[in-house]
């Protein structure tokens, strides 16, 4: 049916001048050519070429269709084949190509550099089919030309091969097409059979008949410059003749062996060397960019998409069949794929960790600014890091969830290198505060990134989907083929890059081409990301100023960088449409917005207030009632001039909740955030929106903003997904994208695929600035200098009683638990089983706790504290009433008062102590001092306990140091040393009961108070209250956090730091807005005397500053240590000079050293299933709660913690 | 803390090695410093004098809330001592306090080979014969002092 044709084509390049370049080694005969191939459009030049070949093409065309049974075509075919082999292929199979050619020519030629004609890809040895018959027409070595079948405009590119081709070769005489299937020898299985014909007839067959399909025929020719030798076997062409049609490729090569004497049909191996054009890269660059808008939107493919797909297949298949591997790729292809589009495999990558300097294509346009070496370093580095990975997840398969969440600091690795090297920016004038070095570099990094100038860190790690290839060296005629490494090859001028996923091709270093403005700050709490992002607010609002009235500012600012670059944020029409036109002068994007938690509105107002030199920055409360136009609070001018409106994430979901229900409806007057586009939006914890179907989320992807800022100290909470939000809503290109996203990133990770962390540090490096303390600038030093950190972890043990309600407790919960595992149910009583666990973590804190009303709507709760059976002694509650009521129970029996002369013998006694004296029991000084009947004394916690003791053995108990006695625990009486006065504001000492406390001595000076002994009180909360005092005597001015999850807890140490005459403050999730900015501003005041500031974990754990503390308590231990870790850092930041004082509590052989222990086994499954993860995490976690619940595995006591 | 020892426990030790009381020592083993080597010289004008007696000393976990466990290792004889060692004293029992310690407990014990008691015998036969005749049970303490106690 066809003609078998080699043509080395470029056929549509020609026709547009501006893309025309000169071959050097061509011909002037061919460049005659093109000038006639593009004249004529479609005209027979190939004819004009080679007359011979179009002869025989002809006629071999009417024959071998005759004899190939496709009788069907046969008219028609001929005639295609003769002529329309000049008209019609042009026009239909070329219809995407010349498209292709359209937006080419739009596009800059630039990032090809001058000069480049053609790489060598490679060579292959592939079988053909002589169409001549006789003597001579071509020897082993001979040269041939290849050709595609007529197509008009295909033209010199065999001037190439031509000139390389000027050797003899035998006459060549044109014989016959060949049979098919009759006289084809049957050589290497490549023969081609009847059906494969068949296959290739059909398509043939298309490419007359329907215009728009690129279907082509897949016939090329080789010939020798004695006319038509033969054709390449169908399997061969079919990959090559969409390439050789776009010219894309070029080829050559000679013959290796034939008959002597030719047959039609007989089979000529050849040696076939695969050139790339230059036109192979020029496409690149605009196509592209909208291949990749829509190839992943999965739209109705174009046809240019189709033409590009059909590159991509065929240029795979290319790879494939010649070999050619990639210097380099991503091990996000490794993983992806599967039957390979080109070959990829762990050799090649190790082939180039083993060459530590690959180098950089030149690259006129984007190459890098920065220190080449620098670069290949780093570049070689990453590679070498994707590899660890590889080698890491063969058989860790299983572990990788942990590890990878236990990893994010590794993803952010990559992201860091080279930062500290970074310039450094000064902040204009107006910014009062002094930036550290670091921060200086990331406001340099900020304004890069609004300006979108990506070099400015230099950006060198290969995009995820590029693959990185060499061209080889050609090997001189003549010589015998050597086996070549391919790193021999690496040669700068010689790599190119191309996209298996789209089939693009590019000589320059292909990077992410995201134009989005903006990124992560993602620097490690307490760095200053607020101060950091304040510096840039000034930076810009500089320009603001400058360029004259507010109304047109942004538009002068700097119009010409700016739009464009807009424009192509928005270029994919999934996002919401941002009006690219100017708008109105009133509506100018200007402003900064900034949304953060509640908690920290205010501190954003205070300190933007306080880093701005007066009247230059003024910010906006948008909140509550207050709320105004926006525009109009925009536009005022002058003193009342707005530059930054903060708010908070609820006040923001409740704004877009009413906007979109109202904004499409006539009466719709605007003025709401949604109706102005600022010219920056910052999200403070931006970590806030990390589930992308919350309202919250959707809320801040809809606002309108120039440039988006995100700042979190944790982009990844839990998993990789909490990173998509974030990179949608800054709308980077192409990963902003949820399907794009979900195919490189979640679905890889789901399947526990390590490769999705590359592609993760892959986007973050682009587009995330984090530092960490403990990192170093570029001479060695710190780069945040923070005072140190003193974490201690302080062991203590139950009083007895406590440890008989614990015990207690734990024994039902434990016993419970069994049953309901052994039963199965444990999985579907899974929240009452949380519900034990957290009964048990509150009576650790204090037993009282237990009794909260919280729990007591608790089914499972009351169980625990019902008696099961009707034989225990005692129940719990009986125990916790007992508990609570050691001091109640005798207050009004015996509970007389005290007796003056015994105080004021007592006050003497003690009045002349000058250290606290040491108990008998414990030989530790005493802790919650009491006196015996006999005035001898100890430690309350020895007493009890030896009370308890002699209890249990039936035995009277008898004074340690004089055995007098019997006593009992309502004999007791505490001494409280104050050296405060009693606290007026709370007049009376009443305890938790209502019990007004009894006090003796004189209040007025109120150094000695002796009263009924307070069992209520934990151990947890004595030992914190000692330790207060113990600083409270060290430093008068003492400002110490309180930590606890449950507030319950917080009310019983509120209740007994008034009693102490300790000042407190108060501030949990239950205040308001003003009321927590009242908190903290009272907390901030300077006092003389200690001040306690009593946090829930849950409220304050995030975002505050509160470095005017410099001692921490966590009263509780929870479940993961990165929330214990915030709450530290609210102290243990920028700002603090003081060294830092952690305590930690945790009482011995309780639920909380099994809690520490999950933590420290960085079992983050805990978290992730505590906090209402899938039932398939449950499996793992209850594994866990065995664990908690010491079910598991030998539990010594002797812990070290 | 923390699993180690309690402090009352290291501070008793340290004073023991650094000032014991005359004629007696102890020194916790190195395997567990609960347990202690000691030896208590029998007091003067006693059956037991110039004898060098050894004892074990082990501190409960409850310690000091219940007493120490001691028991003399070498022979000795004595009506409130028997032959396995075990010691009737009443602070190692129901007089305990917490307030006493390993000191007070080893100064004791001295105390019961200079007074032995008889009529609260632990070993009877030791103790019938002491009662029946003190002298000749003196002397056949004196001579299990000389035999065993050097």
């Amino acid at each position: 049916m066809n003609l078998d044709d080699d043509s080395p084509s470029i056929q549509s390049k020609r026709s547009s001048p501006d893309l025309f370049f000169p071959v050097s080694d061509s011909e002037e005969e061919e460049q005659e050519d093109v000038v006639a191939a593009s004249a004529t459009l479609g005209g027979p030049s190939s004819s004009s070429i080679i007359p011979p070949s179009t002869s025989s093409s002809r006629a071999n065309g009417g024959r071998i269709t005759q004899q190939s049974q496709k009788e069907e075509f046969l008219g028609s075919q001929n005639s295609d084949d003769i002529i329309p082999l000049d008209t019609k292929p042009s026009s239909s199979s070329l219809a995407g190509p010349s498209k292709v050619k359209r937006t080419l020519s739009q596009s800059p030629p630039a990032n090809i550099p001058i000069g480049f004609e053609q790489g060598y890809l490679g060579e292959f040895v592939c079988e053909g089919w002589s169409l001549s018959k006789g003597k001579g027409y071509c020897s082993p070595g001979s040269k041939v030309i290849f050709e595609r079948p007529k197509p008009k405009n295909q033209l010199e590119d065999d001037k190439a091969i031509i000139a390389r081709g000027k050797e003899k070769v035998g006459p060549a005489r044109l014989v016959n097409g060949k049979v098919v299937g009759a006289k084809g020898k049957p050589i290497g299985g490549k023969q081609v059979t009847l059906g494969s014909m068949m296959g290739k007839k059909t398509q043939t067959a298309p490419p007359k008949k329907a215009n728009g399909k690129p279907v082509v025929d897949s016939i090329i020719r080789f010939r020798n410059d004695r006319g038509f030798v033969g054709r390449l076997s169908v399997q061969e062409a079919g990959s090559l003749t969409h390439l050789l049609d776009t010219g894309i490729i070029e080829l050559s090569g000679h013959v290796i062996d034939c008959p002597q004497s030719l047959s039609t049909g007989c089979t000529i191996l050849l040696n076939v060397k695969v050139y790339l054009a230059r036109k192979a890269f020029e496409k690149v660059e605009k196509v592209g960019r909208k291949e990749e808008g829509s190839f992943w939107q999965e739209q109705k493919e174009t046809t240019e998409e189709e033409a590009m797909r059909k590159r991509k297949d065929a240029l795979g298949a290319l790879f494939s069949r010649i070999g050619v591997k990639p210097l380099r790729s991503n091990a996000l292809l490794l993983a992806q794929k599967k039957n390979g589009a080109a070959e990829i495999n762990e050799t090649s990558l190790e082939h180039f960790s083993d060459f530590p300097k690959p180098k950089r294509s030149p690259s006129p346009s984007k190459g890098s600014n920065a220190s080449g070496d620098k670069g290949k370093e780093k570049a070689s580095a990453a590679n070498s890091d994707d590899e660890d990975e590889n080698e890491d997840s063969g058989d860790e398969a299983e572990k990788l969830d942990d590890r990878q969440l236990n990893e994010i600091d590794s993803i952010y690795r990559k992201a860091q290198q080279g930062d500290n090297q970074l310039e450094e920016t000064d902040p204009p004038n107006t910014f009062l505060y002094t930036l550290r070095p670091y921060q200086k570099q990331a406001l340099t990094w900020m304004s890069a990134r609004e300006k979108g100038d990506e070099s400015i860190r230099d950006n060198q790690t290969l995009h995820p989907l590029w693959e990185e290839y060499a061209f080889r060296k050609e090997q001189t005629e003549g010589q015998p083929i050597e086996i070549e490494d391919d790193d021999d090859f690496v040669d700068p001028s010689r790599k190119f890059f191309w996209n298996p996923y789209s089939g693009e091709l590019s000589l320059t270093f292909p990077t992410s081409n995201t134009k989005a403005k903006g990124g992560i700050l993602a620097d490690a709490m307490g760095m200053g990301k607020t101060c950091m992002m304040a510096s840039l607010i000034h930076t810009n609002i500089d320009a603001d100023v400058t360029s004259s009235p507010p109304p047109t500012t942004e538009n002068d600012e700097d119009p010409a960088s700016k739009r464009p670059k807009f424009k192509q944020v928005t270029l994919s029409n999934q996002w919401r449409a941002i009006p690219t036109v100017p708008k109105p002068a009133a509506n100018a994007p200007r402003g900064t917005l900034v949304v953060c938690p509640v908690s920290l509105a205010s501190q954003w107002h205070d300190e933007l207030g306080k880093m701005s030199e007066k009247g230059t920055i003024t910010s906006f409360m948008w909140y509550g009632n207050d709320r105004v136009d926006i525009e109009r609070l925009l536009a005022q001018e002058g003193k009342k001039k707005v530059d930054v409106i903060i708010t908070s994430y609820g006040t923001l979901a409740s704004e877009y909740q009413k906007w979109k229900k109202n904004k499409d409806k006539p009466s719709y007057e605007g003025g709401s955030l949604y109706d102005h586009e600022f010219l920056r939006i910052v999200l403070d914890e931006a970590h806030n929106i990390k589930n992308r179907t919350a309202h919250i989320s959707k809320a801040c992807y809809e606002l309108k903003g120039q440039r988006r800022w995100a700042l979190t100290g944790t982009p990844i909470v839990n998993r990789l997904d909490d990173l998509y939000s974030l990179l949608h809503f800054l709308r980077l290109e192409p990963w902003g994208h949820y399907s794009f996203f979900r195919s490189f990133v979640t679905i890889p990770f789901l399947n526990q695929d390590p490769k999705a962390l590359n592609v993760v540090q892959y986007i973050l490096e682009s587009c995330l600035l984090r530092r960490e303390k403990n990192m170093r600038d570029k001479d060695g030093k710190l780069i945040v200098d923070l005072p140190p950190k003193t974490v201690e972890i302080q062991v203590l043990d139950f009083s007895r009683p406590e440890r008989q309600i614990y015990k207690h407790l734990e024994d039902r919960a434990k016993r419970r638990f069994i049953q309901l595992d052994a039963e199965g149910r444990a999985m579907s009583n899974y929240t009452s089983i949380l519900a034990m666990l957290m009964k048990l973590r509150q009576c650790v804190d204090h037993p009282l706790l237990v009794l909260g009303k919280v729990i007591e709507d608790d089914e499972t709760a009351d169980k625990l504290l019902d008696a099961d059976t009707g034989d225990e002694k005692n129940n719990l509650k009986d125990l916790i009433a007992m508990y609570a009521g050691g001091a109640k129970s005798d207050t009004n029996s015996d509970g007389e008062e005290v007796d003056p002369a015994f105080a004021a013998k007592v006050l003497k006694e003690l009045g002349e102590q000058e250290t606290t004296p040491i108990c008998d029991i414990c030989s530790n000084e005493m802790f919650d001092e009491v006196l015996l009947p006999c005035y001898h004394r100890c430690c309350q916690d020895c007493i009890v306990n030896w009370i308890g003791t002699c209890e249990d053995q039936n035995k009277p108990a008898l004074c340690p140091s004089c055995s007098k006695g019997p006593i009992k625990l309502s004999d007791l009486r505490s001494i409280q040393r104050r050296r405060k006065r009693i606290n007026p504001i709370t007049g009376k000492y009443i305890d938790e009961n209502g019990l007004p406390s009894i006090q003796q001595g004189d209040n007025s000076n109120g150094e000695l108070v002796i009263g009924k002994v307070d069992l209520v009180q934990s151990t947890k909360l004595r030992a914190l209250v000692r330790k207060l005092e113990i600083m409270r005597s060290e430093d008068p001015e003492v400002k110490a956090l309180v930590f606890s999850q449950f507030t319950s807890f917080l009310d019983l140490i509120e209740t007994t730091l008034t009693k102490e005459g300790i000042r407190w403050l108060r501030f949990d999730g239950s205040m308001s807005q003003a009321q927590r900015a009242a908190t903290i501003e009272e907390f901030g005041k300077k006092t003389k005397e200690p001040l306690i500031l009593l946090i829930s974990l849950k409220a304050g754990g995030v975002g505050l500053n509160l470095t005017m503390a410099n001692h921490v308590f966590m009263m509780d231990t929870w479940w993961n240590e990165a929330i214990e870790q915030q709450a530290i850092d609210r102290v243990h930041r920028l700002g603090q000079n003081k060294p830092v004082y952690v305590t930690r509590y945790i009482i011995k052989g309780t639920v909380e050293k099994r809690i520490m222990k999950i933590q420290r086994s960085k079992t983050a499954l805990v978290n992730a299933s505590l906090s209402g993860g899938a039932s398939k995490e449950k499996g793992a976690s209850l594994a866990d709660i065995k664990k908690i619940f010491g079910l598991d595995e030998d539990d010594s006591e002797d812990e070290v913690y | 803390m923390s699993g180690g020892l309690p402090k009352r426990i290291l501070k008793e030790t340290e004073r023991l090695m650094a000032d014991s009381p005359p004629g007696i020592s102890a020194a916790p083993k190195d395997d567990n410093l609960r347990h202690f080597d000691v030896t208590v010289a029998g007091p003067e004008s006693s059956p037991y004098e110039g004898g060098v007696f050894k004892l074990e000393l082990f501190l409960p976990e409850e310690y000091p809330m219940n007493p120490p466990k001691v028991r003399f290792l070498t022979k000795i004889y004595h009506p409130n001592i028997d032959k396995l060692g075990r010691i009737c004293l009443d602070i190692l029992k129901d007089k305990w306090s917490p307030a006493l310690q390993i000191r007070t407990v080893l100064l004791s014990i001295q105390a019961l080979l200079g007074a032995p008691n008889p009529d609260d015998p632990l070993a009877n036969d030791v103790a019938q014969h002491w009662k029946e005749d003190q002298n000749g049970a003196i002397e056949q303490a004196r001579e299990w002092t000389r035999q065993y106690a050097n």
